[in-house]
């Protein structure tokens, strides 16, 4: 078979079968001015690649992680284009400072708000090495159960494997007048984020993300019904921004096979 | 009660890690497009953007790399108008210098090889469809049907850009005055 020019390209791209490849060799073998032509493709490419190969070693900007993650889509949510613009503002935290448990349990009854809670709740646990949780994520059916009779409503674990965010385990947390859940994740750096979950009487129309610094902890938080999550980490905003959006598909997802399935 | 459409049901169908892994050689194909590391950083943003828009027609299991090419590649030729590109035309016609809006930085020291910064200005000197066949072939090694779905067209052109570019290469590497071989 004749040696077309689609074929020397092909063959200078190791993109022939085995078969053809090798009566391509056999051809070059007595046709040296093909056999130039392809050595001089093949150090074309081996340039180009040398040229543009080190673009791959650079740092990625922020910006982009966070649409990779999804931070600037599903604009088709009916509500998310009021979640971006009110994420947009961020809402800066007074900084009254970290009082420490002791203080923030002598202020019961003195208001507190809902990131603000979930910001300390974080901080507390977060930085403990040894006992952040009560149940373990190895026992994380039993968690879920337990947590959600004693908040009274069915509760779900968000999967966070996929964003690098395993499951640590979670606990019960102090609420307003009932109390609060904690899921806390941690990924390879051992950064951790926690999701608080609370229940209050006040049902809200609002679903907004919001977003909330608190001595340096980042909250994006949202009310759902009557229920307020937070989700609240040491990361940038973006990152957090990503991963709240991953937790309330999740959730509303849960929600809607709750609301499926028939009550017992 | 929060009314949430099928898109919050099916909340994630794009595997993260997976996008995340193909964003370095993303902003690399934006770059040899645009020609330029600002708007470059800018189309991988609206790609990925449109890719998340998208995510139902992405086949789970097929290559998410080719498949991010596709859209990278109709997001740009969208935000370029048809005057631009032929104005990028005109001026390799003028066979001097580099092709309009080519301004990839040629990082002299981080390379002492002049062939490699001159590779890199020639690419930049390439009509830019043949430029990005070139590429897709080269350094991304992608197939040729795989480059003909990317562009959208048919494998015949994909052929005969490629062995344009690679003539355009060929010549402008022999006549490439510091690449010149001095007897």
């Amino acid at each position: 078979m004749p040696l077309s020019d689609d074929e020397l390209h092909a063959y200078a791209d190791n993109q022939l079968s085995r078969e053809r490849a090798s009566e391509v060799a056999q051809t070059l073998a007595h046709e040296s001015a093909l056999a130039t032509r392809v050595d001089e493709i093949r150090r074309h490419n081996a340039l180009l690649r040398e040229a543009l190969d080190p673009w791959l070693d650079e740092p990625l900007p922020r910006e982009l992680l966070a649409a990779a993650a999804g931070s600037a889509a599903r604009p088709r949510l009916r509500w998310l284009p009021t979640a971006l613009a009110v994420a947009a503002s961020v809402v800066l935290g007074i900084g009254i400072g970290w009082f420490g448990r002791s203080e923030m349990l002598e202020l019961a009854g003195t208001p507190v708000t809902f990131q603000r809670q979930a910001a300390l709740t974080h901080a507390l646990y977060a930085a403990d090495a040894n006992r952040p949780v009560e149940i373990w994520a190895n026992e994380e059916e039993r968690l879920v159960r337990w947590l959600s009779k004693r908040l009274n409503f069915p509760l779900h674990a968000p999967n966070l494997n996929g964003l690098g965010f395993a499951l640590v385990g979670g606990r019960l947390v102090a609420g307003n007048e009932k109390p609060g859940a904690l899921f806390m994740y941690e990924n390879a750096d051992r950064q951790r984020i926690s999701l608080f979950v609370r229940k209050d009487g006040e049902p809200s129309r609002e679903t907004a993300f919001r977003y909330a610094t608190e001595d340096g902890v980042g909250v994006f938080y949202w009310i759902d019904e009557d229920c307020g999550y937070a989700l609240s980490g040491h990361l940038d905003r973006g990152q957090l921004l990503g991963i709240a959006r991953v937790v309330y598909g999740q959730l509303a997802a849960a929600e809607a096979a709750d609301a499926a399935t028939p009550k017992r | 009660m929060i009314r949430f459409t099928e898109d919050a049901v099916l909340p994630e169908t794009l595997p993260h890690p997976d996008l995340v892994a193909a964003l370095p050689r993303l902003r690399r194909y934006a770059r040899v497009l645009t020609g330029d590391m600002h708007r470059a950083d800018d189309l991988v943003q609206d790609t990925l953007a449109r890719a998340w828009e998208k995510r139902r027609l992405w086949q789970a299991g097929s290559d998410l790399r080719a498949w991010l090419f596709t859209i990278m590649h109709n997001v740009h030729v969208n935000q370029f108008s048809m005057r631009q590109r032929e104005y990028a035309h005109a001026s390799l016609d003028a066979e001097d210098g580099a092709a309009a809006g080519w301004e990839i930085a040629v990082r002299a020291t981080q390379s002492d090889r002049v062939e490699l910064s001159e590779v890199l200005a020639q690419i930049g000197r390439l009509p830019p469809e043949q430029r990005e066949v070139l590429i897709l072939a080269a350094v991304e090694e992608l197939r040729y049907e795989e480059i003909s779905a990317v562009l959208g067209v048919p494998i015949g052109t994909v052929m005969s850009r490629l062995s344009r570019a690679r003539e355009k290469l060929r010549r402008m590497t022999t006549e490439a005055p510091t690449l010149k071989v001095v007897r």
